[in-house]
């Protein structure tokens, strides 16, 4: 797996005033006409469907490259994404008003005319048709939405089409990437994101062949480097930080659970000298861990769970897959950790690029008071938000991200850019340095749950939408413009 | 937000190095909030923190950064030096390799820091005495020949944090003071953002948080 081209780059050409025209057809497909009144009705899915059939051909192997090069009808995706924004805001009394006041001017006619339809959404959820609103393609899970029914049982009829899915002969990526894009149920987490990452195999006949290899594989590697000669400053450097990654969590404290990640961290590392390990990476397993580990331990409290309770071979599968995973996970994200991070300083300066124009006051107030946007995002963006949010918050996350069609390297931009939105108000009452940056380094997240998660990413899909496709708008990104 | 005091008569921008693992976020969270945890989590780039002590009866700001020890992060750590008065260059006296990098850490100061800052040599984790690979008089001795100052501290048991951080804000504050009696600025006021010696290129980030 590559880096892939941001869509923007290939799609600017037939963007730009995507706003303003949303009915516009897009070249080289049947145009598409979508009437708005018809958003929730079945023949939207249809067109969207036809509209990516051809995309889609993928070998087991190359299921992100094969993703970077799909497009989506714009104006079904748009509209989809606005619906959920809709219904956000009008479902919740929390909702930032200001998140889409603030957005440009070319976004706000749309914003204000998709409005009307709040009363349909309503309509459609409270008769219990949710089924319907399942179809949308990449569609952020309306929330506040699924409250209106009962919560249970949508979970339930949710895990029934994963496991349907599972059990097909070859699973269709495409259905499963949206069905996991608005979060994946804990009992099919595992299977769905060694899917996702290109681990599984999609084909089911090759699928217990491939994991044998692979965890055989591993065991290999570790024979290989980990049991060997080691090298000494990546090896020091891991083993200083594993035992602090979660101090407070007995689980992390066994020596079983430390020395896995060391193996994994290890192993990665050499085998991506590139790179080489960077602190954060560290960060980046304990997703994939705790998923499998969850699976492995089904049921139990695992904040405090005796590894030592599994057999040898559990352990293994749990330490070669999170091995896998992350391999995977990482691969489109590399130059993030490469010399001087030149991967994270770029999306930094988009970022810088994107509130600039997505929220010109809160740029202009952070630019005031000295707060340089490298200060607080390289964080963000070096450990995914590991630190910022909860790990069960975090997991949430990594199921959209798993399942993100552009692969998530662009998309994190976008949920940067939310996330920093999403905190605005707060910030705009800061009036200094001081305040700005312990606010921003400190975010109060402790109580977050899914649902914060859900709406984070809603709204990284709707600015995605808004500005990804707009050209050069991170034009400007390589160039410092304090 | 805590730590935030709106009044100050002096704003002093001081770096917190040393390798990985020394303990210079505990040194930071103990001497800005007076907290410790034994095990605390790898800073990733910079982290920013802030306290204000009484000197003379002057109010001064230590805006302090606090960076990753890490060598990958050394380009964008490195940028931070711009603009600091201080530096707080810390080993682990029980590792022995943290004390041999005190030299690079040097070498790193001199090559992206401004050349008047002020180091102090801080040797942590002083309670871990039974574990000590660094004898206090060797230390010592290095920082006399290399001209730094010289504290042991234990951010575990607080030993020491509070003088280390006092005696480089207040050697700071006493340069700044004698260099402002030979040149005063104009005016009768001063102010944190005016140029003295020890800070000759302002950082934007300094700079900027004071003109509000």
């Amino acid at each position: 797996m590559e880096s892939y081209q941001p869509e923007y780059d290939k799609n600017g050409l037939l963007s730009d005033t995507f706003w303003r025209t949303p009915h516009r057809a897009v070249p080289g497909r049947p145009c598409q006409t979508v009437q708005r009144t018809e958003v929730m009705s079945g023949s939207s899915y249809q067109q969207f469907q036809a509209s990516v059939n051809d995309a889609w051909d993928l070998g087991d192997d190359d299921i992100i490259s094969g993703i970077a090069e799909t497009k989506i009808s714009k104006a079904i995706s748009q509209t989809a994404a606005l619906n959920v924004i809709n219904s956000h805001r009008n479902s919740s009394k929390n909702v930032n008003k200001n998140d889409v006041k603030h957005g440009s001017e070319s976004v706000k006619p749309k914003v204000e005319a998709v409005e009307v339809k709040k009363n349909e959404i309503r309509k459609a959820g409270g008769a219990g048709s949710s089924g319907l609103l399942r179809h949308y393609p990449g569609r952020p899970r309306p929330v506040r939405l699924s409250a209106l029914t009962s919560r249970e049982e949508s979970s339930e009829s949710k895990l029934e089409r994963f496991q349907q899915l599972h059990d097909s002969a070859v699973i269709d990526l495409d259905e499963l990437k949206q069905l996991s894009w608005s979060g994946i149920p804990v009992k099919a987490r595992a299977v769905t994101w060694r899917l996702l990452a290109g681990y599984l195999p999609a084909n089911a006949e090759r699928r217990v062949e491939t994991l044998e290899r692979k965890r055989a594989d591993y065991k290999h590697l570790v024979r290989q480097y980990y049991d060997a000669e080691r090298d000494d400053d990546t090896y020091r450097q891991i083993h200083i930080d594993i035992p602090r990654m979660s101090p407070l969590v007995a689980l992390f404290q066994q020596i079983t659970v430390q020395v896995m990640f060391e193996r994994i961290l290890y192993i990665w590392a050499i085998r991506h000298p590139a790179s080489g390990y960077v602190q954060g990476i560290n960060d980046l397993v304990t997703p994939f861990f705790m998923v499998f580990l969850q699976e492995a331990a089904s049921g139990q409290e695992l904040d405090n769970f005796p590894l030592d309770k599994l057999s040898e071979e559990q352990r293994d599968v749990i330490e070669a897959d999170s091995f896998w995973c992350l391999s995977k996970f990482l691969d489109s994200i590399q130059d993030n950790y490469i010399f001087a991070q030149l991967g994270i300083q770029y999306k930094v300066n988009q970022l810088k690029e994107l509130i600039r124009r997505i929220d010109l006051p809160l740029h202009e107030h952070l630019q005031t008071h000295g707060v340089d946007y490298l200060q607080f995002s390289f964080r963000w963006m070096n450990n995914l938000l590991t630190r910022e949010i909860p790990l069960p918050c975090t997991i949430r996350l990594w199921d959209t991200y798993l399942a993100e069609s552009d692969g998530f390297a662009t998309f994190q931009l976008y949920v940067c850019a939310a996330f920093l939105l999403h905190w605005r108000e707060r910030l705009m009452l800061e009036k200094d340095f001081q305040g700005l940056m312990i606010l921003l380094q400190n975010v109060p997240t402790q109580n977050w749950t899914d649902s914060n998660i859900s709406m984070l990413v809603a709204e990284a899909y709707r600015l995605k939408f808004a500005f990804a496709d707009a050209p050069n708008h991170l034009h400007n990104a390589g160039k410092s413009d304090r | 937000m805590g730590t935030r005091e709106d009044e100050y008569d002096y704003l002093f921008k001081v770096v917190l190095i040393g390798d990985s693992g020394v303990g210079k976020s505990s040194l930071l969270s103990r001497f800005t909030r007076n907290e410790f945890n034994l095990e605390s989590k790898s800073t990733i780039g910079v982290e920013f923190a802030t306290r204000s002590i009484e000197v003379d009866g002057k109010t001064i700001k230590a805006q302090i950064w606090d960076t990753a020890g890490q060598e990958r992060y050394r380009a964008i750590t490195s940028a931070y030096y711009r603009g600091a008065v201080g530096a707080l260059l810390v080993y682990d006296i029980a590792k022995h390799l943290s004390y041999e990098n005190v030299e690079r850490w040097l070498r790193e100061l001199r090559d992206h820091a401004d050349q008047n800052i002020l180091i102090m040599l801080v040797g942590n984790k002083s309670d871990l005495r039974h574990l000590r690979s660094i004898p206090t008089e060797e230390a010592k001795a290095f920082a006399e020949r290399n001209g730094l100052s010289f504290i042991e501290t234990s951010a575990l048991d607080s030993t020491n944090v509070e003088p280390a951080f006092q005696n480089i804000l207040t050697e700071i504050y006493r340069i700044v003071s004698q260099k402002q009696m030979r040149d005063p600025p104009e005016g009768d006021v001063i102010r944190p953002d005016e140029p003295t010696d020890v800070r000759p290129s302002h950082s934007d980030n300094v700079r900027k948080q004071c003109c509000q």
